[in-house]
């Protein structure tokens, strides 16, 4: 259960992005979710409802999205999606480096101006 | 309304953390290693075993990790190292910031090696840098051979996995060879120890690697 771990550090991140531009209210934010990182992704948005109340993110819908595993075969190079101990297509052998999958990254939030005075307190 | 792209990472202040800790162990010529696994795999019983055996050789100190109680730091304390406890009050993993905490407690200068006990919990200590030079786990065959294939995130951030209480192998089915060859599928420079913690057997080649290990940092 680091869900709640990894929503407390979405919200530091919110609120030190609506500190940066000015203060206001978080409404909407986009979170790219790796598949092959251990997080549920609706477990983190109930975390995410906990940890943001009281903070200018109080209420943000938070939008998740899935970032498919990528892998490329250590063998032949090629590069596929799929389960880690999966074969290649390619050449059937086994074991592969992740290119994509393993986000947990904050991409962009919506930002209400000057609604919110409690915009920039510690969550 | 303004969209303002925030392109950070969510653990990208627990990394600028880590990367402070792993300052602290370089300066100090200390080497951090994080040994992680399932709840019950034998994390203390091995490091009661390395105490004992490196005792004399190497100062070694322990952070231990855990939801609730003292229990892991007294068993080790009674070995003689000096140990620092860290309750987590409900998380289920140790993060940079806990160590940052525990690293002001103790004296690096008068160390060797510091292991990181962490939470027993196979998925979520394997997301969190530490600072520690290396990640280790321990499987173990009262556990079941599937798990590097139900875990892999784990099995792929280590650099060693112990596989742990091999004396109980005639009472298991457990499929040492099976588990081994999943695991360096996912990494295949992963080094592999078939030791017991608890009859000692098995335990040299586990102490080898940490003084390779240490000797690499010093290097």
């Amino acid at each position: 259960m680091h869900e709640l771990a990894l929503a407390q550090r979405t919200v530091e991140l919110m609120t030190q992005t609506a500190t940066a531009n000015g203060g206001g209210r978080i409404v909407s934010a986009r979170l790219l979710l790796g598949e092959l990182s251990c997080v549920q992704p609706e477990t983190l948005a109930f975390a995410f409802d906990a940890a943001s109340r009281g903070t200018c993110a109080e209420g943000c819908r938070l939008d998740i999205v899935r970032i498919p595993a990528k892998l490329r075969c250590l063998a032949c190079g090629a590069v596929r999606g799929g389960d880690l101990l999966e074969m290649c297509p390619g050449c059937g052998r086994v074991g592969c480096d992740v290119l994509e999958g393993r986000e947990l990254r904050l991409e962009s939030v919506d930002l209400e101006e000057d609604t919110c005075p409690k915009a920039g307190g510690k969550p | 309304m303004t969209e303002i792209s925030v392109e950070r990472n969510l653990l990208d202040e627990d990394a600028r953390i880590a990367a402070e800790n792993r300052e602290k162990f370089r300066r100090a010529r200390v080497y951090a290693l994080n040994l992680m696994s399932g709840p019950g795999a034998g994390k203390t019983t091995l490091l009661e075993s390395t105490i004992e055996r490196l005792r004399g050789r190497i100062r070694l100190a322990v952070i231990a990790g855990d939801i609730e109680t003292r229990r892991d730091a007294d068993r080790l304390a009674r070995r003689g190292a000096p140990v620092v406890q860290i309750n987590t009050r409900g998380d289920c993993h140790l993060d940079a910031r806990r160590i940052a905490g525990a690293l002001k407690e103790m004296n690096l200068a008068a160390l060797d090696m510091v292991i990181v006990e962490n939470v027993g919990n196979l998925v979520c200590p394997a997301e969190f840098d530490l600072g520690e030079h290396d990640k280790a786990m321990i499987l173990s065959v009262a556990e079941g051979h599937d798990k590097p294939a139900k875990y892999p995130l784990m099995f792929r951030e280590a650099r060693a996995m112990v596989v742990n209480k091999i004396d109980l192998l005639p009472y298991t089915n457990f499929d040492v060879e099976a588990a081994v060859a999943d695991a360096r599928t996912l990494n295949p420079n992963l080094e592999v120890f078939r030791l017991s913690a608890r009859t000692g057997d098995g335990l040299d080649g586990w102490l080898t690697w940490l003084d390779a290990r240490l000797r690499s940092v010093r290097a």
